[in-house]
């Protein structure tokens, strides 16, 4: 087992002032690393509007490279701009990813759209930055990755990787929309798409992490890092059912592969849980593992996944 | 080459279609038998839970001199999507063809929106019947928006030239207020796709075929394509992008080009024409048009009136 030492929590929406789009939620943390700074991208939200809906949006703090707890700088305005009327990405940008292309910061993220039977869709869009990951400029106003027939919806939660000479885009597709209690409720699971422009994808087209607690397991924030011969893959995981509390809730799972295609689910392995009090006593979720200084960490949510921000786990020894 | 107008030659609410659907007879497209040609409609039922409407393919087989119907169908020829799928509101239309043994039915799957009515994508059905019905390859489409065509893609047309499948299609190019106080309008112009299997498709990826009539607001719809000799004709729809439902001079007419290599399109709505006719069924509008070949005859298959609501009628090419 793996063994995460908690640093706490590390950011929390509500202690910022003068954002009106960044009120709660500071969810799926990234991070791009700078010479003096490390960038941790994540998705917020204002306040719900009359009918109690959200929008959501993508932003940036700058936090501390000897002290990634400390928090130096949050952006003046969210990085990317909600679509235009009937656009995929009409009604929020979460979550978002990046990865450096040369001089420029490239970004995939999930663009919402409201249904009439469903509450939602997701879509994955694309965008550049060339101010060093302050602004992104979209590609195009559609998405880069467009349903499949085994893909039908949901297709959110991106991760972004370059390995080798190629793109890898981990994420998550929508099995089905299950009725509980009344209410559509999404099942997704993890799924990958190489490309070698980061434009035109071919589809794997198959589940990647097999399904344990359930059937209708649901899967979610596929983050994959490269270390000691290996790819480590860091996700989370609930029941489809009843999910929003502590017992079924997201947990943090673990899967290797040596190839990037065949992966090894092995949730014994991922050495991080829910906490018996605090800020992620009920849910962690949304990992993201990054290496800074020849130290591993991982970022991650905690209850009501990120609604009061996110926090930091620093690895002790080392992933093999 | 001139069109001569045959009448109208279906009337949904003269037969008892399936699934409670009274109304309307939306883009015909025909498959052509030994001694029978069978045409696939969209016709609408009611939903209950909203009183917004449902789109559903049936079928009338007719004879070969399209003049008598054998009969309607009266089953479900595809089933609805699944909740949440992009062809759970509706299939309007579905182009088939004969390929490889079988009759593919491509889809055109309505799913609505909040901000927006409607959302479409294309999807794939194969019958093994015959034609008779037809079951879906996937839940999700085989072609959907993409970084260029952002929304509403739709209107499917495949036929295969050579080994490659050709797509003609629409795409929808964004929305649009064009009064405060409106409904969103949208706008959508002809694509073009190819595919060595016809599940896999490569977009021209925002490309407009065809060029503007009536400027960057006419929206084009349903391209349907035939060779004829060495020259390729393409028969589409165009309309203005609003107020186009009851005022006749902005509602959508037939247009026609040309292409000798299946790339560059010349448009000529004129030669062949087709016009309004003054106190007809088809006298306000002419939509949905579907151009096939029967007994060495070419054909056109068009709606009139409010959207095909009372049926479609036919002419011949002289």
């Amino acid at each position: 087992m793996f063994k995460w030492k908690k640093l706490g929590k590390v950011f929390t929406p509500q202690d910022i002032e003068g954002r009106s789009w960044l009120k709660e939620f500071a969810q799926a943390p990234c991070a791009l690393v700078f010479e003096r700074f490390v960038r941790i991208y994540f998705s917020c939200r204002p306040q719900a509007d009359a009918k109690g809906q959200y929008v959501s949006y993508s932003a940036y703090v700058d936090v501390d490279r000897a002290d990634p707890t400390k928090i130096l700088e949050v952006s003046a305005r969210p990085i990317l701009e909600l679509g235009a009327l009937g656009e995929f990405d009409e009604f929020g940008t979460y979550p978002v990813s990046v990865a450096r292309s040369g001089g420029e910061v490239r970004a995939y993220y999930g663009g919402w759209t409201r249904c009439e039977s469903v509450p939602f869709n997701v879509a994955i869009g694309f965008a550049t930055s060339r101010d060093e990951g302050r602004t992104f400029t979209k590609a195009g106003n559609g998405p880069v990755l467009p349903y499949t027939p085994d893909e039908p919806f949901v297709l959110g939660g991106p991760k972004i990787r370059f390995f080798g000479d190629t793109w890898y885009l981990w994420y998550i597709a929508g099995r089905k929309w299950k009725v509980v209690d009344g209410r559509p409720e999404p099942v997704y699971k993890i799924r990958m798409a190489s490309s070698p422009d980061g434009i035109h994808w071919s589809k794997t087209n198959r589940d990647l992490v097999e399904s344990r607690i359930e059937e209708d397991e649901a899967q979610a924030s596929p983050d994959v890092f490269y270390c000691n011969g290996r790819y480590h893959m860091f996700f989370c995981y609930r029941y489809s059912a009843r999910f929003r509390g502590r017992e079924r809730g997201y947990r943090i799972g673990y899967a290797s592969s040596e190839d990037l295609t065949h992966w090894v689910r092995d949730d014994s392995k991922a050495g991080i849980d829910v906490s018996d009090e605090g800020w992620d006593s009920e849910m962690v979720s949304y990992p993201h593992v990054f290496e800074l200084d020849e130290r591993i960490y991982m970022a991650y949510l905690g209850n009501q996944v990120g609604k009061h921000g996110f926090g930091l786990a620093r690895l002790e020894g080392t992933l093999n | 080459m001139k069109w001569k107008k045959l009448g109208k030659i279906f009337d949904p609410t003269k037969f008892d279609l399936p699934g409670g659907c009274a109304e309307f007879a939306q883009s015909p497209q025909a498959l052509v038998f030994d001694d029978f040609v069978r045409i696939y409609f969209s016709t609408r039922s009611v939903d209950k839970a909203n009183g917004k409407y449902l789109s559903h393919v049936a079928f009338v087989d007719m004879n070969d001199a399209l003049r008598e119907v054998i009969g309607v169908s009266r089953h479900t020829v595809i089933g609805l999507g699944k909740l949440g799928c992009f062809d759970e509101h509706g299939i309007f239309p579905m182009n088939v063809l004969r390929h490889g043994g079988r009759v593919l039915g491509y889809t055109c799957g309505w799913s609505r929106r909040v901000s927006v009515s409607v959302d479409t994508a294309i999807g794939l059905a194969v019958s093994r019947d015959d034609g008779r019905t037809f079951e879906r390859i996937g839940d999700g489409p085989v072609l959907a928006a993409s970084l260029r065509e952002p929304c509403l893609v739709g209107d499917p047309f495949v036929r295969v030239f050579g080994d490659v499948h050709h797509m003609w299609y629409i795409f929808g190019t964004g929305w649009k207020k064009f009064s405060p106080d409106a409904a969103p309008d949208r706008t959508y112009k002809i694509g073009h796709a190819v595919s060595d299997d016809g599940v896999n498709w490569v977009k021209e990826e925002g490309r407009r075929i065809i060029e503007d009539r009536l400027g960057a607001d006419e929206s084009q719809a349903l391209p349907s394509v035939i060779r004829i000799g060495a020259t390729y004709h393409m028969f589409f729809c165009y309309r203005q992008s609003h107020d186009f439902r009851t005022n006749r001079e902005r509602s959508y007419r037939i247009g026609h080009a040309r292409s000798d290599d299946l790339v560059d399109w010349t448009r000529n709505d004129g030669d062949p024409g087709l016009d309004v006719t003054e106190g007809d069924w088809d006298s306000d509008m002419l939509c949905y048009p579907h151009v096939f070949e029967c007994k060495g005859k070419v054909y056109l298959l068009y709606n009139g009136n409010e959207f095909g609501r009372y049926g479609f009628g036919l002419a011949v090419l002289e």
